[in-house]
């Protein structure tokens, strides 16, 4: 409740000092009420606190992970790209759409009913549309904006569908009631087609392979930054949604749905790894990284019966940090160069600001894997469940399609190696440096306390 | 089954008068093309704007400001519905459900002194 | 559904599957962003319909209430998307899909 009470407080205080002229105290404000979100959370750990005692909303301890999870995220976000909003007009709008987005990413981390669901789901979605169009001007900002407001719709409404036919089939939105109905009168032709909507409507959201179409000409069409949250926040949130609905709700038909699970994981793994390695863009590779690595989310989704919580949390934040480091990197990279967004961009990038280069060279390889790195152990986590199910084909085509994705990282890190003629330095904001800083350290950090998940 | 169909026949006079109504339209259009004459002219062919001659086209592009008003309208309308359901439990709801009304109207106000604030209602 | 005996719950989910089917081809198949943005509407008034149908049958109301929820959703979704679609009418002259070429592969 407070969580929510202080950031939803937080997005209207700053618009409320947009308009009274206090323009310089908003990201002090903003700073300040997120990590009394973190504080907040961490009070009201194991209390499961029900709000208004109606079981719509349950802030039991796997929300209270995600949510300071979403939190930590959206500060990293926001104190790594604080240039990118002085030279914004409407930055304050921006600012706050973030703020009620993360709203909505609270809300999809501690439902309890399938109406919060959508709400939250919506609450989060409507202004990433808004965000993804933020760039009026640019052609290519246009068309993201535009094919995310049609297939994210699309996508909202085949949930809802699903949703109706779920309520039509058990009579209930809530969680364990459905799960009540679904272990002792099992599943009829109306609950499994809306239990199927539900699924296609997330793998919509989330962008897992045959629904991924629009995740690269978005993350590409968006303005960097936002592409940036894109594939961290709003991921993050999506996939806590999903785990949650699988971990609460529809656990029993896990059994039998898990082999659809496995194909779609395996398939996203292969179609984004390979479109990666024919990518000139990096905008668009780390687009189709982020597609191969919802994969992984996805397979850890199809244990929710089994697997700790604690491990998804732990991929999200990984993926996340790595992530949103590299994304900033490639904001400040094309920003310099009149927005070239090509491989050469990174040219000489060692020599021109080292900061960036060994942020962009960890986060790059924590993606890829490679041990002393976080991500090493995040893939792990999931490899081993997975293993425990018995989908060896499964983590023979995850082990693959990682060593296809060590290529593809590497292109870009011999690029950054690569010396260039009177090239000027890229230079960043003190807020940038440390963040990076801050950053690239729990990156390595991370590696070693994975043994505490 | 009896009682059921007694209950269908208390809907049969609006039937036939959807009928009648409809025949009546499409009769009187099949007649006055049949038997009118039919001379095409180019004035005849124009859009009657009350004996005004029309000028330039119906599609011309409009000020922003409308489509910003109306956006903003839609908004501002739709909220009401929340409180059809508000009104029907308001005796149950009690001081709660006053506050909780208050509470989503005065976020509601914020809204819009911000619009206000940032001049999207100015029409100069 | 003591109104028309012979209406059952059958004859609702048809209905609201047919407009869904509608909306969903309408946003695959069609170019013109506004007959999209029509097929939008119409998806989420299907998903009322049955939602309200399903609400009678189970004699509760909060899939009313949910419907109500849905509305003010699809409101908010209509200032956003018409808004995104004013600004690529302001910068192509056009609401047709076929100029959102710049971004594939």
């Amino acid at each position: 409740m407070k969580e929510l009470v202080i950031t939803s407080l937080l997005g209207i205080g700053v618009l409320a000092f947009d308009i009274l002229k206090l323009r310089k105290f908003i990201l002090p404000l903003i700073v300040v009420g997120l990590l009394a979100v973190v504080g907040a959370s961490i009070v009201d750990w194991g209390m499961n606190e029900n709000l208004f005692g109606k079981n719509m909303i349950i802030m039991d301890n796997y929300a209270l992970g995600f949510t300071s999870i979403l939190c930590l995220l959206t500060l990293a976000w926001i104190l790594t790209s604080t240039d990118y909003f002085t030279n914004e007009i409407s930055r304050t709008d921006l600012y706050a759409l973030v703020l009620f987005a993360l709203c909505g990413g609270y809300v999809m981390c501690s439902y309890t009913n399938l109406v919060m669901l959508f709400i939250g789901i919506e609450i989060l979605s409507i202004p990433m549309y808004v965000l993804a169009a933020s760039n009026k001007r640019d052609m290519l900002s246009n068309e993201a904006g535009f094919k995310y407001f049609f297939l994210g719709a699309l996508a909202s409404s085949i949930l809802l569908f699903g949703i109706a036919l779920v309520y039509g089939a058990t009579g209930s939105f809530q969680l364990d009631a459905i799960k009540n109905v679904l272990a002792t009168a099992g599943s009829g032709t109306i609950m499994t087609a809306g239990i199927l909507m539900i699924f296609t409507g997330f793998a919509f959201k989330v962008g897992i392979a045959p629904f991924h179409m629009w995740t690269p000409d978005v993350y590409q069409g968006a303005p960097t930054v936002i592409t940036g949250l894109m594939s961290t926040m709003v991921k993050g949130a999506a996939f806590a949604a999903f785990f949650r609905l699988y971990y609460l709700g529809f656990t029993p038909t896990l059994e039998f749905t898990a082999s659809i699970f496995a194909v779609l994981a395996g398939l996203s793994l292969i179609v984004a790894n390979v479109m990666a390695t024919i990518q000139v863009n990096a905008k668009r590779l780390l687009a189709y990284s982020s597609i191969s690595h919802a994969g992984f989310m996805l397979a850890a989704v199809m244990t929710a019966d089994s697997m700790n919580p604690r491990m998804l949390m732990y991929y999200v934040l990984v993926y996340g940090i790595a992530s949103l480091t590299s994304f900033n990197v490639l904001y400040h990279v094309s920003k310099f160069q009149n927005g070239a967004e090509g491989f050469d961009a990174f040219k000489g990038l060692v020599k021109r600001n080292p900061v960036m280069a060994g942020a962009m060279t960890l986060s790059l390889l924590s993606m890829a894997g490679i041990p002393p790195l976080a991500g090493f152990m995040a893939k792990y986590f999931v490899i081993s469940h997975i293993l425990e199910r018995g989908y060896t084909w499964l983590v023979i085509i995850m082990v693959l399609t990682s060593a296809v994705a060590v290529y593809y990282y590497l292109r870009i890190i011999v690029s950054m190696l690569t010396p260039i003629e009177n090239a000027g330095r890229i230079v960043s904001t003190d807020s940038n440096r440390i963040g990076l800083l801050v950053l690239s350290i729990a990156m390595v950090a991370m590696f070693f306390l994975a043994a505490f998940v | 089954m009896q009682n059921d169909l007694s209950h269908l026949q208390d809907y049969l006079p609006v039937l036939v008068m959807a009928f009648v109504a409809l025949g009546f339209v499409v009769t009187t259009m099949v007649l006055t093309h049949w038997l009118g004459p039919k001379r095409k002219t180019k004035i005849k062919s124009e859009a009657f704007e009350c004996g005004i001659e029309s000028q330039g086209n119906a599609r011309s592009p409009f000020s922003i400001k409308y489509f910003l008003v109306a956006i903003l309208f839609v908004l501002f309308d739709v909220e009401v519905i929340f409180m059809y359901p508000w009104a029907v439990i308001f005796k149950d709801l009690g001081l709660f459900g006053l506050l909780e009304m208050f509470t989503f109207m005065g976020l509601m106000i914020v809204g819009l002194i911000y619009i206000i604030k940032r001049g999207a209602l100015n029409w100069d | 559904m003591e109104l028309l005996p012979n209406v059952t719950m059958n004859h609702y989910l048809l209905v609201s599957v047919i407009l869904f089917v509608i909306g969903v081809a309408g946003i695959l198949f069609r170019r013109n962003a506004i007959i999209m943005f029509m097929c939008v509407e119409l998806m989420l008034n299907a998903v009322n319909i049955t939602l309200v149908a399903f609400s009678k049958v189970w004699g509760q109301s909060d899939a009313q209430v949910f419907v109500f929820f849905i509305m003010v959703v699809a409101a908010a979704e209509v200032a956003v998307g018409l808004a995104i679609l004013m600004m690529l009418y302001r910068n192509m002259h056009t609401t047709s899909t076929d100029v959102l070429d710049k971004l594939k592969w």
